[in-house]
């Protein structure tokens, strides 16, 4: 077949020591900045952007991408030790498996997470590799119409984060939505909530938020107690520092669903690994047989948000290396890349240089062995960590977190914020709200509220667009279908127990 | 005149001559020119690329450095530089972006007076596109269909104050044709919008265009420049079509903190102006398709009151609220 002809010749790039060198150079590094909070691939690439004019195109694109999606592995680490997003698509990881720390299976959390993301990320280079052109186009019949069902779908997802009250979680949802809509707003130009300051012109980072929210509030908390902090409990032995098989098990069709979901949102230019991550939780909470159980320390809440935030660099690679695209901040710079190496991004990239982009597949292929190699044995190693006593874990949470807020912008304003974040965190757990949706409610919201109004505008103000197109009316569907559930279950547990005391 | 007196004057002569060699500003540490855009955006690309060239062809004696202030719209970068009163050692690349922001943001604290421009590099044409199965042939096709139906045809752009709706506001007021303006904060996106059918027209620069066209899936109708650029040979710039619009390029130059002695400001603009000479910039402006705009410091700062008044009256028309 002319793909594993084509495919081949890819590992023979792939496979010459100097590509090995430079993709293990790249994932590597990809790791250790996915578990700094704060610094993330794209600020890492563009940094390394002059390092590479002096390589061959095709080894500087095998080390970048190596960053890129070797990001996505380091960002599970410190969301699950520490509670600390690593990176943006971090946050949903923090829900089940910083649970499942607590509980004593730090090890099985890390060692979930990357098996997750090695099947993931491999299924995503295998749909690259075969389904890259159509599924291009397909991403081109997604606008703006279609854009705003998914986020719709996204946010209908709050009704799965919401624990106990629903109450309090739309509530959290609101405000994430209003710390979205901070700074200027793209159409009319005006400036919202800005308090006439200029730091708040781009509104709020979503980082600054998040580790304000978990990994500060988390201190706090844990500050309220007088006597020695609770050490959160280190697994013995080998055995229980890796998943279990039934574990595993579990998490079949987790495995699956972050691949595919991943994948396909990763497709679309603008829709980012955070979406993907929280839907393909929100799907597995809806498909599992124990969804009250999501949030108290399961590993299919750890197996869904890591696989799909990795195999969503498969497809964000799809518009970029098809059309010349980028849909996120990282593979803008790849874009850039391209260019300042002389290559000429667009349909023809790939016809005109193929063993790049046969190279680059393979490449990755070869780039999750080697992640799935560092990272498993490394997880006795990180899982000692738990073993440091609060009065030294605390700080080094406050400082990596101030740390890494600070190399967002190099601005101090954004450390106040952080500080502000916390506390507001801080008082949510005192006050039992749950911090996931308010998460949810800033990144969807500012895309959300963009796609409305760009729909709008292209109907002349009809609303109907968003249900005369079939795929944006499909995804509105289920988003109201999401939210009618906890009613369907509320009166099925009626009728239950109508049908046990009558009968 | 006698010997001594012209023995004099030659040496006066001389010195003057030499004068530039002589200049005393040379740098001594590492450069930062600073960007408004995160890594991988417009101005960041370019000063990249300088970075490379000067350093590739030993223009100056210290190394260069990007330095990314992006947020607020270019204004975060702005204030940087001009806070930086006096500090001989950075630079910034400016766009028309610096130009217009502050004319509608009342936070922006400064303004382009505030600084010390150095050097204007380059013009950035651009092409009107749509999609190549689209009913428009030229820019009369679009904007009769535009009159025809007002406010249903749509174009994808940038913000309000971006030079895609700029010209767009232009067309529309000289032709009395009105479409929607749809924006897209990225230049991804806008370009989906429209090979997906989902607009019916955008602005854009021909770098970013030319593979799309080189692959048929779009077709240039009209160009926004002074002369036709060479890959477009056919197509009408906008005035040759009939339209009597000022040409508004995308402008990227250099400029500097404010308080630095006349030579500082010397010493960059003969560097540039040699850098501009290098055959590796003549070929990099050839690839992006970008007009040489050199211009040294006083006539650029001419340029920064025409073009700022110009936007002005542009935005009062277009009805975005003017603060200053």
């Amino acid at each position: 077949m002319d793909v594993l002809a084509n495919l081949g010749h890819g590992f023979i790039v792939a496979l010459e020591p100097l590509n090995l060198f430079w993709c293990f150079a790249g994932v590597f590094l990809g790791t250790v900045v996915g578990v700094m909070p704060g610094l993330g691939p794209a600020a890492t690439i563009a940094m390394l952007l002059p390092l590479t004019f002096k390589m061959p195109p095709t080894s500087a694109l095998i080390m970048l991408a190596g960053i890129y999606y070797g990001a996505k592995y380091g960002g599970s680490t410190t969301a699950i030790l520490l509670n600390v997003p690593g990176e943006s698509a971090s946050v949903v990881t923090c829900l089940d498996g910083y649970q499942m720390a607590r509980k004593g299976r730090a090890g099985a959390a890390l060692g979930i997470a990357a098996i997750a993301s090695f099947i993931a990320g491999t299924v995503g280079v295998v749909a690259l590799m075969l389904v890259a052109p159509p599924l291009a186009k397909f991403g081109l019949a997604f606008s703006s119409p279609e854009y705003f069902a998914l986020m719709v779908l996204g946010l209908a997802m709050v009704v799965l984060l919401a624990g106990e009250s629903l109450v309090k979680a739309l509530l959290a949802m609101l405000v994430g939505l209003w710390i979205a809509g901070m700074g200027i707003d793209l159409f009319s130009d005006a400036s919202r909530f800005t308090f006439g300051n200029s730091e708040m012109l781009d509104g709020v980072d979503f980082v600054i938020v998040a580790i304000g929210v978990f990994a500060l509030s988390e201190v706090f908390a844990n500050m309220e107690q007088r006597e020695e902090g609770t050490m959160l409990p280190v697994p013995k032995g080998l055995r229980n520092l890796l998943p279990t098989m039934a574990e595993l098990k579990a998490c079949r069709f987790a495995f699956l669903n972050g691949s595919v979901v991943g994948f396909i949102i990763g497709v679309l230019p603008g829709a980012g690994s955070t979406i993907a991550s929280f839907i393909s939780y929100g799907l597995e909470k809806v498909v599992s047989k124990h969804p009250e159980k999501f949030g108290t320390g399961v590993p299919e809440g750890v197996a869904a948000p890591e696989g799909a935030n990795n195999s969503e660099t498969g497809g964000a690679l799809v518009p970029l290396l098809t059309l010349g695209i980028p849909g996120s901040g990282t593979t803008a710079i790849l874009l850039a890349a391209f260019v300042l190496w002389g290559l000429k991004p667009g349909p023809l990239m790939i016809q005109d240089n193929p063993e790049l982009f046969w190279g680059l597949v393979a490449s990755m292929y070869v780039g999750n062995v080697m992640l799935l190699v560092l990272n498993l044995p490394l997880i006795p190693l990180f899982a000692q960590i738990l073993k440091l006593p609060s009065y030294l874990l605390y700080p080094i949470i406050l400082g990596i977190s101030l740390v890494g807020v600070y190399t967002v912008s190099s601005s101090l304003f954004d450390c106040y914020m952080l500080a502000a974040f916390g506390l507001l965190g801080y008082l949510m757990r005192r006050l039992d709200y749950p911090s996931a949706p308010l998460i949810l409610g800033l990144v969807l919201g500012d895309a959300m509220e963009r796609a409305l109004r760009q729909s709008l505008m292209m109907s002349q103000g009809d609303l109907g667009i968003l249900v005369s197109r079939p795929i944006s009316a499909t995804m509105l569907v289920l988003a109201v279908l999401l939210l009618i559930m906890p009613l369907f279950r509320k009166f099925n547990s009626w009728r239950v127990r109508a049908i046990e005391e009558n009968g | 005149m006698t010997l001594r007196t012209s023995i004099i004057m030659a040496a006066c002569a001389a010195a003057l001559a030499a004068g530039p060699a002589w200049a005393q500003f040379k740098p001594t540490k590492p450069v930062e020119i600073v960007v408004h855009t995160g890594p991988g955006g417009g101005a960041d690309v370019l000063a990249r690329f300088m970075t490379q060239l000067i350093e590739k062809e030993n223009l100056a004696p210290v190394r260069f450095q990007v330095n990314n202030r992006d947020g607020g719209g270019g204004l975060r970068a702005m204030a940087y530089v001009a806070e930086k009163k006096g500090d001989t050692h950075t630079i910034a690349i400016f766009t028309g972006n610096w130009l217009t922001n502050p004319l509608v943001r009342a936070e922006a604290k400064f303004t382009l007076k505030d600084m010390q421009p150095v050097a204007r590099l380059v013009l950035e044409p651009a092409v009107v596109a749509v999609k190549a199965d689209a009913p428009f042939k030229t820019m009369k096709d679009f904007i009769e269909a535009a009159k025809k139906t007002p406010g249903t045809l749509k174009q994808s752009g940038g913000s309000q104050t971006s030079r895609d709706n700029v010209v767009r506001q232009l067309l529309m007021k000289s032709t009395g044709a009105n479409w929607a303006y749809i924006s897209f904060p990225g230049g991804g996106e806008r370009i989906a919008a429209l090979l997906g059918g989902h607009v019916n027209m955008m602005v854009i620069e021909p770098q970013e265009a030319g593979e799309h066209i080189k692959a048929g899936n779009m077709r240039v109708i009209a160009q926004v420049a002074e002369k036709r650029l060479a890959p477009y040979p056919n197509v009408p710039t906008l005035k040759e079509a009939g339209y009597e619009i000022p040409n508004v390029p995308q402008v990227r130059g250099v400029v500097m903190p404010s308080g630095v002695a006349p030579d500082v400001v010397a010493y960059y603009e003969d560097l540039f102006q040699r850098m501009v000479k290098t055959p590796t910039w003549r070929k990099y402006l050839e690839d992006q398709q970008f007009e040489d705009g050199f211009q040294k410091s006083v006539e650029l700062g001419k340029f920064f009151d025409t073009f700022t008044n110009q936007m002005r009256e542009i935005l009062k028309e277009a009805g975005t609220p003017v603060v200053r």
